[in-house]
């Protein structure tokens, strides 16, 4: 059962993001909104960790977080809007917010 | 699909306005929101005392208005209201309090309408933290 974990604390803050990734099944998906979108900033530590996800774990970021950071999304992060937000919650049997 | 949503977070974090959006894409794209639930700060959304500088969103009045066009079933957790002093006319009646902040189209409840919106619902996505 594949779960899309959805995250909005920065990655540099505390060690929610880290517990994520650790925690993550083999077709979760990852989907970053607010100050998690800085876990893509290119050659930080977190973006390393995402780079090393296993091939099927999805990354998604939500795309006014990504612009409103001056973010540009690479590799395998694909951008998404509101209704791609709510298109893979249903997609994904679960949704787990890291509060 | 049918949808449940709670939210945690107060009206100025970015989470709320996210929960918002977010229930606005559901209806767009043809979902059914079976319940929003505000619990924690998220019940300071549901007071119509809040006055947010004029070049900032009125979440809580945002919130209004989307829940009384959709005619949706938005419970605010009654606990988390009361500590809070976020008050219906009832409960200002009640605790002797001079004023109440809250009223339509909000209700008052408990924590088991969550539960149980969690049971109708297909999916329950939370909104909280930043």
């Amino acid at each position: 059962m594949a779960t899309l974990h959805l995250l909005s604390h920065s990655p540099f803050g505390d060690s929610r993001f880290a517990s994520c990734l650790a925690l993550l099944g083999r077709n979760d998906a990852l989907l970053l909104t607010g100050d998690a979108v800085h876990a893509l900033r290119a050659g930080s530590t977190p973006w390393e960790s995402v780079q090393q996800l296993p091939e099927g774990i999805a990354v998604f970021a939500l795309d006014e977080d990504l612009a409103a950071r001056g973010i540009a999304p690479s590799g395998r992060v694909q951008p998404v809007n509101y209704p791609g937000f709510v298109e893979l919650c249903c997609r994904y049997e679960k949704v787990n917010s890291w509060l | 699909m049918k949808f449940a949503i709670a939210l945690f977070s107060a009206p100025h974090a970015p989470s709320s306005r996210r929960a918002l959006r977010f229930a606005e894409a559901a209806l767009a794209s043809g979902h059914e929101i079976v319940r929003l639930f505000f619990y924690q700060d998220a019940v300071h959304n549901a007071s119509n005392a809040a006055v947010p500088p004029q070049d900032e969103l009125n979440l809580p009045a945002e919130w209004g208005v989307f829940v009384r066009h959709h005619r949706l079933d938005a419970v605010v957790c009654i606990a988390a209201a009361l500590r809070r002093g976020v008050l219906n006319e009832e409960e200002a009646r009640r605790y002797g309090r001079p004023s109440a902040n809250l009223g339509e189209p909000w209700d008052l409840s408990g924590l088991g309408q969550l539960h149980e919106a969690a049971q109708m619902a297909d999916r329950l996505v939370c909104f909280g933290g930043p």
